[in-house]
């Protein structure tokens, strides 16, 4: 071979030079070796650090709809006004030497040092960007807009490789004008962005939660961006508990640019679409609901909340007061700030989930039936009322008259002395473990625990109280109405409220129908989270459940009965009223009312439940509220069948 | 044998056989797909940033020119061409004088002469013209090889393009007649131990020389000039602040620094990211979108272009080809019939070797950064033509190897 012919070369110094030849090259070998293969890696990477620039493109978000499809939350196009200075270069060089240099010259005659043409050429970008702002902004709002020049000197340090944003929230009629007028103006692009919208306003706002700018960068993301668009993140309700499914997955836009910063290419991970969500709320009802929380002013606080009885579909879940999440996404006036953080108003708090309550004579209910299964309830037999009851040495005030009472009697009037008798009789053990076959003092698990509160109700066993006293019969016969050891969602009423009407089925509350990827749309029929799932069954006979369906049905329909103001015609509303006592200390310090109820009475199909804090009574604040339910309820059915709630309804 | 049977005449008149005549092949196809590589490369290194840009062309313009000219010296015996050594070194000389009257100043040196469609670049001439006159000088019996006149006469041959050019400034281009030089001597025959004392002394020297600029106080440092001293602290990776400069200083030293090596980086990271099998002829993002400056993607860093384009594989094949042109050199040297044409073939062989070796380096780091053109491949017209006309005296070495 070649090389080593030389190298066996009688003539010692070309043989030395060969040697010499030899290594060089085999020194250049190994260093390019090196450099392009061992350690290549290193380079590639110093290569896209500086030639590519990572932007995370947040995904559109997925869409909410009620349970027949209308639209909760979506998204709108959001139009802005782009420059892309990248397409300015030519501009920016013919303003320099035309324009700016020569002025410059002409009054500074010699050479141009390499910071005053650095400065110039800042300048000369400046004139050109802030001329074409002022042009476009001029044509499309009417009235010209200065470009800040330390805004614009930021951008093109930081943010070279994207584009300039100069117009933001163009309405409909301005993107027609840009569309028309604009065309001649170099580097200037409409950009589309999905922005959130919720349609209805407020409308079951403490179901749906809000967006919030999301500020702080969450370390989940494998990818290290350079930039990152805005992008939102749920707060409170489904946009919460559901954020990731509904978030979709970012994309990755990939902007390759030159030494300058200036963009030259770009690729696109597209972003893949957030799925969308079906709750069973029925915007109808929720909206009706609502206005009947608000019909004694827009500040009452209270709960609404209505249910399928026959699957614990949740058909409205109104809280009050509330807010609108659209605001969220703008800018909040100091006002609304102060309302927000109203510490008795609270409307951020979902009072029909995050709100716990004594339940008062709501609570009589629960003791008919622990009295109906220990078997010492007669609901013929008759009992003396004196008008009050005593309890070791604590009279109880009772606010039914004096008289006989008998069961039904005694559930109308909502007599207080009865039910402690009986509570008494059957034992606070008893009491207890019926209270735990209605889940009370657990989550209903209806979206995400951290949205709900468990409420408060003793352990089974023997009793035992919040405070470590010991539990006396006083303690059971402040039970017996629904005071003391006891708080309840107004949620966990609704549940109850609903197995009395369905014949003895507690289920599970469910608000999320069906969670959907975009591609499924319309391929629609089966629900993904599963209807009428059982939450227990109540240990008692139907006859006992019919006595106190029927004494509902009288506290509504009979004179004197105390839920008389949710009559409706039309349809047999049955209900139970109950003021409870917030006490500090000793003293009354305000009043919780409530009214829980199901209707139809001969095949029960919904249970309204309404709380009120600070109410005059349970008859008086809240069952008129209901009836307002009803009626919507009714003229629902009278419009869509009564089978509306069941027929299946698809994402749109 | 063959040697044998011309000198004993048994062929009653030497005609010369044309098969004998012929070029060296190895050599003539090396050549041509260097070119080859060097205008594809340079027409991708210049169209990504500029369409229109046409150098490709030009490129190939001084190819063909070369080529010729290569040819038209291969009709002439090398000895015929070595009588004329004299005047054109002396005339080279002159140019590299003239240069500092009539030449042109590019990137803050003086180098070329423009003759208007063609900026001449005397020292590359300077070069080919000392290797002639070096062969022929050193073309003397061997004994007189021995004396010191003759070392230190040929030693001065060398150092006058050395100290003319290095006026220019271009120090690369100067340093490159030592191993010319010194190469040149030791195959002739001078003793190794003239050779080894100058090195040492050299050597020492330039130690010397290297510490005073990179560890000196600067009241003590030799002056150099800016942009050299800048290179030499790049390449030995020195921080360019003083070490009792103030935040300012420092923050304006840090951001000189920045600059100064950006142009070793961006090779650096062009060759790395290159890759075993590199992006693609035109696929090579360092040079389009502008890191690699434009200046200096073409030429001097031409080889940054095909390591990146063409990866581990390109830069071996084009390393092969070199090699190939600098064996056939060494193998013609050693078939030479006589010690000029030996050492004419030597002088090229360690010409085009240190452009090689020191451009390549270059681009890895492995040499600090100096104006050295790769040759062939790096554009430039008088890079061309030298290149071109050295590998012509190759070929004339071999054509003539045997002609009595």
């Amino acid at each position: 071979m070649l090389v080593f012919d030389q190298l066996r070369r009688a003539d010692q110094q070309l043989r030395w030079l060969s040697v010499l030849v030899l290594v060089g090259l085999g020194i250049l070998l190994a260093g390019l070796w090196y450099v392009q293969v061992a350690v290549s890696q290193r380079y590639q990477k110093s290569l896209d650090v500086q030639t590519f620039r990572t932007v995370r493109v947040p995904a559109p978000r997925g869409r909410i709809v009620d349970r027949q499809g209308a639209l909760l939350a979506e998204n709108q196009p959001k139009f802005q006004v782009n420059l892309y200075l990248e397409d300015l270069r030519e501009q920016f060089k013919f303003e320099y030497t035309n324009s700016v240099r020569k002025q410059f010259l002409a009054a500074n005659p010699g050479r141009v040092t390499r910071e005053q043409s650095v400065a110039m050429q800042g300048q000369a970008r400046y004139q050109v960007v802030s001329n074409l702002v002022w042009q476009v902004s001029s044509r499309i709002l009417g009235t010209p807009l200065i470009l800040n020049a330390r805004v614009f000197a930021r951008h093109y340090v930081d943010t070279l490789a994207l584009p300039l944003p100069i117009i933001n929230n163009l309405t409909a009629e301005q993107v027609a004008v840009f569309m028309e007028r604009c065309g001649d103006l170099p580097g200037v692009d409409l950009e589309v962005q999905p922005l959130r919208n919720y349609p209805n306003g407020s409308t079951a706002v403490h179901v749906l939660g809000y967006l919030q700018r999301e500020d702080e960068i969450p370390d989940r993301d494998e990818v290290v961006y350079r930039y990152r668009l805005p992008d939102f993140v749920g707060k409170a309700g489904v946009e919460g508990a559901f954020d990731a499914e509904l978030r979709g997955e970012a994309g990755v836009k990939s902007i390759q640019v030159n030494n300058i910063g200036y963009r030259m290419r770009e690729d696109q991970q597209a972003p893949e679409v957030g799925q969308d969500l079906q709750l069973t709320l029925d915007v109808g009802l929720q909206k009706a609901a609502e206005n009947a929380l608000r019909m004694s002013g827009p500040e009452t606080r209270g709960a609404a909340v209505v249910v399928d009885v026959r699957n614990g579909d949740v058909l409205a879940m109104a809280s009050s007061p509330s807010f609108n999440p659209n605001s969220f996404l703008g800018t909040i006036s100091v006002e609304e700030n102060n309302r927000l953080n109203d510490p008795k108003l609270t409307p951020y708090i979902n009072r029909a989930l995050y709100g716990a309550y004594a339940p008062g004579s709501v609570f009589k209910i629960v003791v008919s039936l622990a009295a109906f299964e220990a078997g010492n309830l007669d609901p013929a037999k008759t009992y003396y009322n004196q008008g009050f009851a005593m309890v070791g040495r604590r009279r109880i005030k009772d606010t039914a008259p004096e008289g006989n009472y008998d069961f039904k009697e005694a559930f109308k009037y909502s007599c207080n002395s009865y039910f402690i008798e009986h509570g008494l009789t059957v034992g606070a053990q008893r009491l207890i473990e019926m209270g735990h076959v209605f889940g009370f003092g657990q989550k209903t698990g209806v979206v995400s625990p951290k949205q709900e509160r468990a409420g408060y109700f003793p352990k089974t066993g023997l009793p035992q109280k919040k405070d470590g006293t010991t539990w006396m019969d006083g303690d059971t016969a402040n039970l017996s109405i629904g005071q003391g050891e006891i708080v309840i969602t107004p949620l966990q009423a609704a549940m109850m409220t609903a197995a009395i009407a369905n014949g003895g089925t507690v289920f599970k509350p469910r608000l999320v129908r069906s969670l959907r990827g975009a591609l499924e749309l319309g391929s629609n029929g089966i629900d993904s989270v599963p209807s009428g799932v059982v939450r227990s069954l109540i240990p008692v006979k139907q006859e006992h459940l019919q006595h106190i369906r029927r004494a509902m049905l009288a506290d509504v329909e009979e004179t004197g009965g105390t839920g008389m103001n949710s009559f409706v015609p039309g349809m047999r509303v049955c209900g139970k009223t109950g003021t409870a006592q917030v006490l500090r200390e000793g003293n009354v310090l305000d009043h919780v009312t409530w009214f829980v109820s199901f209707a139809p009475f001969e095949s029960p199909r919904y249970a309204v439940v309404v709380m009120v804090e600070s109410g005059a009574s349970g008859g008086a604040t809240c069952a008129p509220k209901a009836r307002e339910i009803y009626k919507a309820i009714l003229a629902k059915e009278q419009k869509q069948g009564q089978g509306w709630a069941l027929a299946g309804g698809g994402i749109p | 044998m063959m040697l044998a049977q011309y000198s004993t005449g048994i062929f009653p008149s030497p005609k010369i056989n044309p098969r004998e005549r012929a070029l060296e092949w190895p050599l003539l196809i090396a050549m041509v797909a260097l070119m080859v590589i060097g205008a594809i490369f340079i027409y991708s290194a210049s169209t990504a940033t500029d369409p229109t840009s046409r150098l490709y062309l030009r490129q190939i313009f001084f190819y063909v020119v070369g080529v010729v000219a290569a040819a038209v010296l291969c009709l002439v015996d090398y000895a015929t061409i070595a009588r004329w050594a004299t005047v054109f070194y002396w005339a080279t000389i002159l140019l590299l004088a003239a240069v500092f009257v009539v030449g042109t100043k590019r990137f803050g040196a003086t180098r070329w002469i423009d003759l208007g469609f063609f900026q001449f670049q005397p020292s590359e001439f300077a070069k080919l013209a000392f290797i002639v006159m070096q062969a022929n000088y050193l073309s003397r019996p061997i004994e007189e090889l021995r004396s010191p006149g003759v070392f230190l006469r040929s030693l001065g041959l060398t150092l006058l393009p050395f100290v003319l050019i290095l006026k220019e400034p271009d120090l690369g281009s100067a340093l490159l007649f030592f191993p010319m030089g010194l190469v040149m001597m030791f195959v002739a025959g001078t003793p190794p131990k003239f050779l080894l004392r100058f090195l040492s002394g050299a050597g020492l020297l330039i130690i010397l020389l290297l510490v005073d600029i990179l560890f000196a106080p600067p009241r003590w440092q030799i002056k150099l000039e800016d942009y050299q001293r800048h290179r030499l602290l790049v390449y030995f990776g020195k921080d360019f602040a003083q070490r009792d400069a103030t935040p300012a200083e420092r923050q304006r030293a840090r951001e000189l620094q920045r600059q100064k090596s950006y142009n070793v980086d961006q090779a650096l990271i062009s060759v790395g990211s290159g890759g075993l099998t590199g992006k693609g002829w035109r696929q090579g993002t360092q040079n389009s979108l502008g890191y690699l400056p434009r200046a200096v993607a073409h030429n001097d860093f031409i080889f940054s272009v095909i390591a990146e384009e063409k990866g581990f594989l390109g830069s071996v094949t084009v390393l092969t080809l070199y090699g190939l042109v600098l064996f056939i050199g060494i193998k013609i040297a050693g078939q030479a019939r006589d010690r000029l044409g030996k050492l004419l073939a030597v002088g090229v062989v360690t010409l085009v070797f240190s452009h090689v070796f020191i451009n390549i380096g270059m681009n890895i780091r492995l040499m600090p950064v100096t104006g050295i053109p790769l040759p062939l491949l790096s554009y430039g017209g008088s890079s061309v033509l030298c290149s071109l006309i050295a590998i012509g005296i190759l070929q004339n070495v071999h054509i003539y190897r045997r002609s009595y």
